[in-house]
């Protein structure tokens, strides 16, 4: 297992995904930031994450995805999570954040959900 | 007969790159100590959040200081005292979060004390001037 490891793949339809792996905090937030900013600046705004490798979170790393959810809808885009991990969850649900984000547990709901965008 | 307490401490820079230690620490003792695996991801989560918050707000750009964190563990509770160095904080000050209005406006920050404090039982700042800042926290193994 890496200590941290992002992976983005474009799908049809113009939709990303990005699968994030290890661990995300204070130390790691910043790259995945910099990925899905990335993303925005390619002007792909419909995005899948999935987190089933994803073994930690902390606010640091749950605020990227607070930080980018706006601007995603704003441009017609969603974030959607796909598949988080135990402790993942865990934290969202800590948060009030799987009350807001889309959460699906495969791909076909995921792309699904993005359509509703 | 003393029930068995275990006390284990790790001092580290304030380095951001030192949080996965310490989460490795914080796991160590709480496989050792015997806490109940659904408390695992929440204490290190709340200690990991902590120690995030002293090296990320506590220093001045540059400024370098070690944060020393104890553990104590025994059957009813496992404890964490951090201590720094660093710029006085009192996560007493934090007002609890409206989630709805941080995802509104984008706002990333301010959500590691909210954590903590929903994670632990007990969250306590004690300011020592001119000696160390230290937070202790407290999670009660039977709730």
């Amino acid at each position: 297992m890496p200590d941290f490891e992002i992976k983005t793949q474009t799908l049809n339809g113009g939709v990303a995904l990005v699968d994030v792996k290890g661990y995300l905090d204070a130390h790691t937030f910043e790259q995945l930031d910099k990925a899905l900013g990335d993303l925005f600046k390619s002007k792909v705004f419909r995005i899948v994450v999935k987190l089933d490798e994803l073994d930690y979170i902390s606010s640091a790393g749950a605020g990227v995805f607070i930080g980018v959810f706006g601007r995603a809808q704003e441009n017609q885009g969603d974030i959607v999570i796909l598949k988080p991990s135990p402790n993942v969850r865990e934290v969202f649900d800590l948060l009030g954040l799987s009350q807001i984000f889309k959460i699906v547990e495969d791909l076909p709901s995921a792309l699904k959900a993005l359509q509703t965008a | 007969m003393e029930p068995s307490l275990l006390v284990r401490s790790l001092s580290i820079p304030n380095e951001t790159r030192e949080l996965r230690s310490v989460r490795a620490f914080a796991a160590e003792a709480v496989h050792r100590g015997g806490v109940p695996k659904a408390y695992e991801n929440g204490i290190l989560l709340a200690i990991d959040e902590a120690v995030a918050n002293i090296i990320t707000h506590a220093y001045q750009e540059g400024r370098k200081d070690v944060i020393e964190i104890v553990i104590e563990v025994d059957a009813r509770r496992f404890s964490v005292i951090i201590r720094d160095s660093g710029t006085c904080f009192d996560p007493k000050t934090v007002s609890t979060p409206d989630l709805s209005a941080h995802v509104a406006d984008g706002k990333r920050n301010g959500l590691g004390v909210f954590l903590m404090r929903r994670v632990m039982d007990e969250v306590e700042y004690l300011f020592k001037e001119g000696v160390r800042n230290e937070l202790r926290m407290v999670k009660y193994l039977g709730t």
